[in-house]
């Protein structure tokens, strides 16, 4: 029994696609240093505020809810994290966008990029565009956002995505 | 022990909940596609001005995904609105299944297009300059190229790499005037007994900028011709900063028959004016400079080097109210180097993806 448990167990870790809360781990990690503790929960987005975003954004949310992480140093709250995904040509991309305690954004990443075409979309330089950008940036591809050859409709459809949650966690700052 | 059991079935089920808690994709049908509408205004040398109006090509996209790992690509083009008595063309020009194992590993096999040179992969109007595709993209590299084959594909720290096996040209097809473009099988029947093989290198960690290469061979066949090709080419695009420049260069080689070698290459400039005026919309002059020769290097030599080399010169415009739609407006003139033969053309499209 307690072997046929291990090894659902070793099979059950190979197989699930637990990469992506690895990921998002690290890459918080990565962005607010290792001594820090995270709290996450999803976050149901109300109807009219959806709505208001998508139309404002001109790109429909992927589902009604979101991965909001609280980020602690000791006890202090020093930011946020947003996890989300946007259609790339047919499938998911699955994106974090991590903001100081203000909404002001310090770090974006890819966390899963599942499509053949258009990959460089995880370039460090390309999201490390995004830094310092919050509610009122204008997050337009070939203004304040450079494109990638090749990767046209993940860059739009991400910048799109980036925009959408800086917007939503500004909401949810005012209240 | 119970406890210890206890403890790894706990496990199990909270790793289950996490995993389940982060899979996002779902089963899904997805469509895209695009089309272009061109009017064309030609006058080749003292002939009179012809002029067209084609709605060139219309493409679906449709896809499906089984999982985050295999799903299916497909394109169906229909090409000068309707077929009829071999005018117009309707074609599976994409239909493969692709395995995405992770960035550094993936496959594809089906109807693909060779990754070779910067338009054949990405040919969808807004994403180049000119109303037709860069006459580079139709002699040289003719765009777009599509058959049967497989490839493996790899994106690792900048660096894109794409390893294809496709169907064979025919070489009775060659011509002086075209290379290798009628050539192309367009997987109707290709011979299986050879392949084209190819190897396309990319970098791309600079940001706004793509530049690589690619070295295709294939032992060529038709009925009563056997010709070693090989297609080398080397490209870069640059699009950041209100910028976009456009480089390509590509050498066909033959080893044998009458055709011996095709070269060409072309550089686009231009620039978003838009960006001056904090407008939404792209306005994007250009111009544009080509350099082609489908017969550079003949077994007669002489006067077939020169009839089919021809240098370019294009100014145009591109309107993008929206990044998925534009409208073109451009003028050129093409002088023939063996008489110095001017054609003038002017072409207007407008555009759309999605």
């Amino acid at each position: 029994m307690l072997i046929i448990t291990f090894l659902i167990l070793i099979l059950n870790l190979i197989v699930l696609p637990q990469s992506i809360k690895e990921n998002v781990d690290k890459a918080i990690e990565n962005c607010f240093g290792k001594t820090i503790r995270i709290e996450y929960d999803k976050l149901k987005i109300e109807d009219k505020l959806k709505i208001h975003i998508e139309k404002e954004v001109g790109q429909k949310f992927y589902s009604d809810e979101v991965y909001l992480y609280r980020i602690f140093n000791e006890n202090n709250l020093i930011g946020y994290g947003l996890l989300d995904n946007v259609i790339g040509k047919s499938l998911p991309i699955t994106f974090l966008v991590l903001y100081d305690n203000s909404g002001t954004i310090l770090c974006s990443e890819i966390i899963k990029y599942r499509e053949p075409y258009g990959g460089a979309v995880q370039s460090k330089d390309w999201n490390e565009q995004f830094k310092g950008k919050n509610h009122n940036s204008d997050f337009k591809v070939g203004k304040d956002i450079n494109g990638i050859s090749g990767a046209t409709i993940s860059v739009y459809s991400v910048t799109k995505g980036i925009k959408k949650l800086t917007l939503l966690l500004n909401n949810i700052f005012d209240k | 022990m119970k406890i210890f059991n206890l403890f790894l079935i706990s496990l199990l089920l909270i790793s289950n909940i996490i995993a389940q808690d982060f899979d996002f994709n779902e089963p899904k049908v997805s469509i895209g596609g695009y089309g272009e509408l061109h009017y064309n205004s030609d006058k080749i040398g003292n002939q009179p001005t012809k002029s067209s109006l084609d709605f060139h090509r219309f493409v679906l996209f449709l896809g499906y995904n089984w999982n985050e790992k295999w799903s299916l690509k497909s394109e169906i083009e229909l090409e000068h609105n309707f077929v009829r008595n071999g005018q117009g063309e309707l074609e599976l020009e994409q239909a493969y299944i692709n395995y995405h194992h992770a960035d550094w590993f993936g496959f594809n096999v089906g109807v693909i297009l060779p990754s070779i040179g910067l338009l054949n992969e990405f040919h969808e109007p807004p994403l180049f300059f000119g109303t037709e595709r860069p006459v580079y993209h139709n002699l040289i590299i003719s765009t777009t190229w599509f058959g049967n084959g497989a490839s493996i594909y790899s994106f690792f720290n900048g660096f894109d790499i794409k390893l294809t096996l496709f169907e064979t040209l025919n070489s009775d097809k060659f011509s002086y005037s075209q290379g290798i473009r009628p050539g192309r099988m367009k997987g109707y029947f290709p011979d299986a007994s050879r392949f084209l093989y190819s190897a396309r290198l990319d970098y791309l960690n600079i940001s706004g900028l793509k530049f690589g290469g690619s070295v295709s061979f294939n032992n060529a066949k038709g009925d009563s011709t056997n010709t070693d090709v090989i297609i080398s080419e080397i490209h870069a695009k640059y699009d950041a900063n209100n910028i976009v420049a456009v480089f390509e260069f590509g050498n066909i080689n033959y080893n044998s028959g009458i055709l011996r070698k095709s070269q060409g290459f072309y550089f686009d400039i231009g620039y978003n004016f838009s960006g001056f005026f904090d407008w939404d919309a792209k306005i994007q002059p250009f111009v544009r400079y080509s350099d082609i020769n489908t017969a550079s290097k003949t077994s007669s030599g002489g006067l077939n080097e020169k009839l089919y080399h021809f240098k370019e010169i294009m100014v145009g415009i591109s309107i993008k109210p929206i990044e998925q739609i534009v409208f073109k407006l451009d003028f050129s003139e093409r002088t023939r180097e063996s008489d110095k033969r001017k054609s003038k053309f002017i072409n207007l499209g407008a555009g759309y993806m999605f």
